[in-house]
């Protein structure tokens, strides 16, 4: 496990293939704009075809984290993100991944046994394109 | 339809009301933030967090579809956003929780080259308690009101 004190180095990992049908049902459920639900529409739209909500990519983003990072760090969740960007626009058949890096570690004050780590991640396309990037507030236990 | 030109500062809008039910908390952290307090009702109780919670990732595209469903009825001409300033995830949700929605407009300014202008707003889902459990500090877009000809 990686403690507070462990974390530092750039962190790469995830591969996520964005599908067409995936970004309809979460734009069905979450966020039904044209320009997320409908080839046509998003055709005739500033995007020029289906591109996939901006908070589906922060979930896209989320399992990626899940996956890789959450099972080997000692965190206890997060506080949110600040300074949250879209960046480019996120196709079907695109596949994302990630790279994270230490901005700051805060000790709390109030609990020795946890500190704050402040994340910054890009997630990229397979054309090395960074299409999202925020600074996550992550709760790690101290060792 | 109201464009940027119709937001004012201090402006707060109504977005209307969702109760979550333990299969949406189920179904979404399955599919996209699988971790026990998330996915397990058995294991989440025996968390920090004493019962199922919601991703805080889930509780965001909540609040998004209210947003959604609240600038169609005002039939509201947004174009997207380019980003966020701040999201905080204040308290945990529940299945059963009854999140309402809310914005205040707290600044807006014209786009320099496109027709379009900015809008910063502060999001919140208040719970059935009347508890923040998440606010979102963000930018969103809308079209210009168009120039009526001379």
């Amino acid at each position: 496990m990686k403690y507070f004190e462990q974390v530092g180095d750039v962190m790469r990992f995830g591969r996520y293939e964005v599908t067409r049908d995936e970004i309809i049902e979460y734009a069905r459920q979450f966020d039904p704009q044209p320009f997320h639900l409908d080839e046509e529409a998003a055709k005739a739209s500033m995007f020029g075809g289906l591109i996939a909500s901006g908070w589906h990519t922060g979930a896209m983003f989320i399992r990626m984290v899940v996956e890789h990072m959450t099972p080997v760090h000692a965190t206890t969740g997060a506080m949110g993100f600040d300074d949250l960007k879209w960046l480019k626009p996120v196709r079907p058949g695109d596949v994302l991944s990630v790279e994270s890096e230490i901005r700051e570690k805060i000790e709390s004050r109030s609990r020795p046994d946890r500190g704050t780590v402040k994340i910054e991640s890009r997630i990229s396309n397979q054309r090395g394109e960074v299409v999202m990037s925020l600074v996550s507030l992550v709760i790690y236990l101290r060792r | 339809m109201k464009y940027w030109e119709d937001f004012a500062v201090g402006e707060i809008i109504e977005l209307g009301s969702h109760t979550i039910t333990e299969a949406e908390v189920l179904a979404f952290a399955r599919q996209f933030d699988p971790q026990p307090f998330h996915t397990d009702p058995e294991a989440a109780r025996r968390s920090i967090f004493g019962g199922l919670i919601a991703s805080g990732w889930h509780t965001c595209g909540l609040l998004m579809r209210l947003s959604v469903d609240a600038n169609r009825r005002e039939e509201a001409a947004a174009t997207g956003s380019p980003g966020l300033d701040s999201c905080r995830w204040l308290r945990p949700v529940r299945p059963g929780d009854t999140l309402t929605g809310r914005t205040e407009v707290l600044e807006t300014w014209p786009s320099r080259s496109k027709p379009i202008g900015f809008i910063r707003r502060r999001n919140e889902l208040i719970n059935q308690q009347g508890e923040v459990v998440v606010a979102v500090v963000g930018i969103t877009m809308y079209q210009r009101r168009p120039a009526v000809a001379a």
